[in-house]
């Protein structure tokens, strides 16, 4: 288990980390949003020790050494490989940084490549691939040690949703062999897919934390979609409708000021008659991230 | 394997895979190749032009004249018409005609080109020498009269060829160990420093210090730097020995290299002492310093540039020697041989010198050594944060960020 307590990090007057605290246990996956600048890379930093912090961070209850790098899988966010190498000297060098033999890792690489579909062979240069294939080899070399903890920063940009796919796999399988995983991400649809727990962070503070659903209900059931033969003008009059957006033909969305109000609003659309859809949901992550951003700049 | 080694041989096969530095290594044989080859050829097709031809009636005067001269005579020719032919193409200098009665010695020179001093003095000698055998034969002498007649006076001269030889060894030694101190920090660290500086712009270093600890990264670096110069060293003095024996055997060569011996050995002995531990250190203070450079730039683009303080201050250490080269026991080079960065150039001289004690050289090793510990700690220290600044923001703004990692 990685646990990070009471973390804080500044860079002359910037405040980059404020006494953040979280932890990801064996077999979980965190998901780090936030916007750029807000602290997710200081976060990744400091538990990799490539900075001097406040605080204390501990995997397995022990302080984080060098000792434990070869247990620790990295994805940075600057994509970056050594181009005149080939795939297959790239992988070993970066393994055997981590105490794998080239014997132990040599028969693997095939198998890996195929993984991730990387067009080409392992004796392709690293320089010859196109931009998505340099990133899945890159992937491959933080996975391929079987690392216990993976922090991945930013890993789905620049995938196309095939690749994405393939991805989301490999993270999912770590995640079944028991690592503890944290990957930081502006696509919310991904860290509501294979989060159990997410973090936002603003200006290096924690604004939210939790597991997706429990976010997700910490805003209340404030979004109604409904399709009904009101207009847009009739459904943003109504009490308690704070914001009505037209959707599909008949279709819209509302936005409540309450989630007790959906009761009330329910009644008044349907006169105890059929309706053909109404459905009460808390705001999406995507949502709730603009919100809680927007928050900053109110 | 540890870490700090797979840094290192990595950085080394790196390096010496690199055709930059296969011919690096070959250049000096190359050129070393070339100028033989280019000597031999030119002796060649220089022997016959050189030479001229002995025609003669009398072929005991043509005999005579090719035992005391066989190196400037093509003894093949014996006939004026066939020297007239190798004139014209250039193969012969000319001829000459000797010829001989009971009275008088006589000789006709016919050429392209006038004959040369020792050239004609040698043939004058032997000119003179017959004519004299003659002139006793036609006198009817005595045994003792022969004798007297034939008395040379006699010059001596002493030359104390030891001291001449020593001095000039000297200067051959300064110049050779400058430009070779010179010409290999500064390839040496502009390699370090392009090599430090394109890493960082790939922006690998992320993933290397998630592996390993910078300390251990950079030291690796850097050791992997030495074992190239260390290579390079061991290519050259086994190919220099085997140069120096076919030099001693070659034909070309062989009466230079008997004729030098002394100063040959001289020089070289001024080269493989300890002035090899001052190129060695120096490479390494160089090459910390280097590292530390192409630490501070932060695309690939710029990796050029990374070098050019490092370069800066061997060009200075590399000038300040000048004024230095015919007073090197005056006081600065003094206290210039125990200076960081200066001392790689100013105590090799010293030592050509004769002009540093034992203890003079342990002190300023010491001296070397501990400032190599020291640079190499502190910037292993920040070594990481710098390495990890990539964005384009100010040079200052990068290394105040990179500085405050540690703190």
């Amino acid at each position: 288990m990685l646990k990070v307590q009471n973390v804080s990090k500044n860079f002359g007057d910037l405040k980059a980390l404020n006494d953040i605290s979280f932890d990801v246990s064996d077999g979980q996956i965190l998901g780090l949003i936030g916007q750029n600048g807000a602290g997710k890379s200081t976060t990744f930093h400091s538990i990799l020790n490539f900075l001097h912090y406040e605080g204390t961070i501990t995997w397995n209850n022990q302080p984080l050494t060098e000792a434990n790098f070869n247990e620790i899988g990295y994805l940075p966010e600057e994509r970056s490989l050594m181009p005149k190498l080939t795939i297959e000297q790239q992988i070993i060098y970066l393994a055997r940084l981590k105490n794998k033999s080239a014997k132990e890792i040599k028969p693997l690489i095939d198998d890996w490549l195929k993984k991730f579909a990387v067009k080409g062979t392992k004796k392709d240069k690293i320089k010859d691939l196109s931009k998505g294939n340099q990133q899945k080899v890159q992937l491959i070399c933080t996975l391929i040690h079987d690392p216990k903890l993976i922090i991945l920063d930013e890993p789905f940009s620049g995938l196309d949703p095939v690749n994405s796919d393939l991805l989301k796999q490999a993270i999912l399988d770590a995640k079944k062999r028991g690592a503890a995983i944290i990957f930081s991400s502006h696509d919310m649809e991904n860290v509501e897919e294979l989060c159990d727990k997410l973090i936002m962070l603003r200006d290096g503070q924690i604004v939210l934390y939790g597991t997706v659903r429990e976010v997700r209900q910490s805003f209340g059931k404030t979004r109604i979609y409904v399709t009904t033969d009101k207009t847009i003008e009739e459904l943003a009059m109504m009490e308690h409708v704070v914001a009505a957006k037209p959707l599909e033909e008949q279709r819209f969305m509302l936005d409540l000021d309450d989630e007790t109000s959906g009761k009330i609003v329910f009644d008044e659309l349907t006169h105890g008659q059929y309706i053909e859809e109404f459905n009460q949901q808390p705001p999406t992550l995507n949502e709730i991230f603009k919100l809680k951003a927007g928050e900053h700049h109110e | 394997m540890n870490k700090l080694w797979i840094v290192t041989f990595e950085t080394f096969l790196r390096q010496v895979k690199s055709w930059s530095f296969v011919m690096l290594l070959l250049g000096p044989f190359l050129m070393f190749g070339i100028t033989m080859g280019a000597g031999y050829l030119g002796a060649m097709t220089g022997t016959s032009s050189e030479k001229i031809a002995i025609i003669s009636d009398n072929q005991q005067l043509r005999t005579g004249f090719i035992k005391s001269n066989s190196d400037d005579v093509d003894k093949k020719i014996t006939e004026k018409s066939v020297a007239t032919k190798k004139m014209n193409k250039n193969k012969l200098v000319g001829y000459l005609i000797l010829k001989a009665d009971k009275q008088k010695v006589s000789a006709q020179y016919v050429g392209t080109r006038a004959l040369g001093s020792n050239q004609k003095g040698r043939i004058n000698n032997y000119l003179v020498a017959t004519q004299q055998q003659l002139n006793f034969a036609n006198a009817k002498l005595s045994p003792n009269q022969t004798k007297s007649l034939q008395q040379q006076p006699v010059l001596k001269q002493t030359v104390q060829k030891k001291t001449g030889t020593a001095n000039l060894a000297k200067k051959i030694s300064f110049w050779v160990t400058v430009i070779m101190v010179y010409i290999i920090l500064i390839t040496y660290t502009t390699i370090t420093a392009q090599e430090i500086a394109s890493e960082k712009g790939t922006k690998i270093m992320e993933i290397i210090f998630s592996s390993t600890t910078a300390g251990k990264y950079f030291l690796g670096k850097v050791f992997g730097v030495l074992l190239v110069i260390l290579t390079q060293i061991l290519v050259y003095l086994i190919g220099g020995w085997g140069g120096y024996v076919y030099a001693q055997h070659a034909s070309l060569t062989k009466n230079f290299m008997t004729q030098y011996h002394t100063l040959i050995n001289s020089v070289l002995r001024n080269l493989l002492s300890i002035n090899l531990i001052y190129l060695l250190l120096g490479v390494v203070i160089y090459t910390i310093l280097a590292a530390f450079s192409g630490a501070l730039v932060s695309k690939a683009e710029d990796a050029p540039k990374a070098a050019q303080p490092v370069i800066m201050l061997n060009m200075i250490a590399f000038f300040v020697t000048f004024p230095f080269q015919n007073n090197i026991d005056s006081i600065v080079p003094k206290i210039l041989s125990y200076v960081p960065f200066l001392s790689s150039y100013f105590m090799p001289l010293r030592i050509i010198n004769n002009d540093a004690s034992g203890v003079e050289i342990v002190i300023s090793i010491l001296v070397l050594l501990a400032s190599i510990f020291l640079l190499a700690t502190y910037i292993g220290k920040i070594y990481q944060g710098l390495m990890l600044q990539t964005d384009d923001s100010s040079f200052w703004k990068r290394f105040k960020r990179g500085l405050s990692y540690n703190k």
